[in-house]
């Protein structure tokens, strides 16, 4: 007996996971709902990684994805208040237009995806060490710019986030 | 095994749901995330390319480690100006928000 039938298994539930929660972040209409399947769709991406055998992407995928970025997206629903809203106004006023541009683009994107072939893949081991030595070697330079541009955004995100608190204080007072 | 062009239909799929969310949701909180999904999708462009197609080469995944990178970026940067915005005027919708001048 084989277990060659588990990869696509695998593959075609987390494909149902990617997908589903995907479309359910855009057509759901509560939003601490679809950040979580946000989520969601994340850690499939996760799966899909690991059966791609790049473990390290998927390791770094959970920690920065559904770790990080998840939690900023709830601070911002936390933050901003969203009263409830009829169903039709959650849409923008462009919604034909936009579903016809879409899928005039899907479709024949979708279509070329499904039937591409590719030469056999040959196997190979951890994907760590190959991707250690070329973030250092070749990528050194973008590696460390990169660092700046973490500092920069870190730095923007404070100052625009920023209060302005002489200006509070005088408010205060004068009420 | 998984063929290569299953892993690129998906990663479509999810970039289209990305991107029409993008185009037909009002709520700025919303399409940020809708644009995170796309940048996933295109980082599982990125690996499946990079490990079934051909000789494995580790290139993509290095790629994929900057997108990682520049998502963080623009999630952080992209919230802090949607919240700035909220403290200007309480909305978050972005038919609503006519000017970033603070």
């Amino acid at each position: 007996m084989t277990f060659d039938f588990v990869e696509p298994v695998v593959f075609a539930v987390l494909s149902i996971g990617v997908i589903g929660a995907g479309a359910a972040v855009v057509l759901i209409n509560r939003i601490t709902a679809a950040a979580l399947l946000m989520a969601l769709t994340f850690l499939c991406m996760a799966g899909m990684f690991v059966l791609l055998g790049a473990e390290t992407i998927a390791a770094f995928q959970v920690l920065i994805y559904v770790g990080a970025i998840t939690v900023l997206i709830l601070y911002g629903v936390m933050f901003t208040k969203y009263g409830d809203r009829p169903y039709g106004l959650f849409f923008q006023r462009q919604t034909p237009l936009a579903a016809v541009f879409v899928f005039a683009l899907a479709v024949p994107v979708a279509y070329w995806a499904f039937f591409f072939t590719s030469p056999p893949p040959r196997p190979g081991g951890g994907d760590l060490p190959a991707l250690a030595t070329s973030v250092f070697t070749d990528y050194a330079f973008p590696f460390e710019v990169a660092s700046v541009l973490l500092l920069a955004a870190m730095v923007g995100a404070i100052v625009l986030t920023k209060r302005d608190e002489t200006h509070e204080f005088d408010e205060r007072r004068r009420r | 095994m998984v063929p290569l062009g299953a892993y690129i239909a998906v990663s479509a799929f999810l970039f289209f749901i990305g991107c029409a969310g993008v185009l037909v949701r009002r709520n700025a909180v919303v399409i940020l995330m809708c644009v995170e999904l796309m940048l996933n999708a295109a980082n599982l462009a990125l690996v499946a390319f990079s490990r079934r197609y051909g000789a494995i080469d580790e290139r993509g995944s290095v790629f994929v480690v900057f997108v990682f990178v520049i998502a963080a970026a623009e999630v952080a940067v992209g919230l802090a100006i949607v919240l700035s915005a909220y403290r200007n005027r309480p909305v978050v919708d972005v038919d609503e928000i006519h000017q970033m001048r603070g």
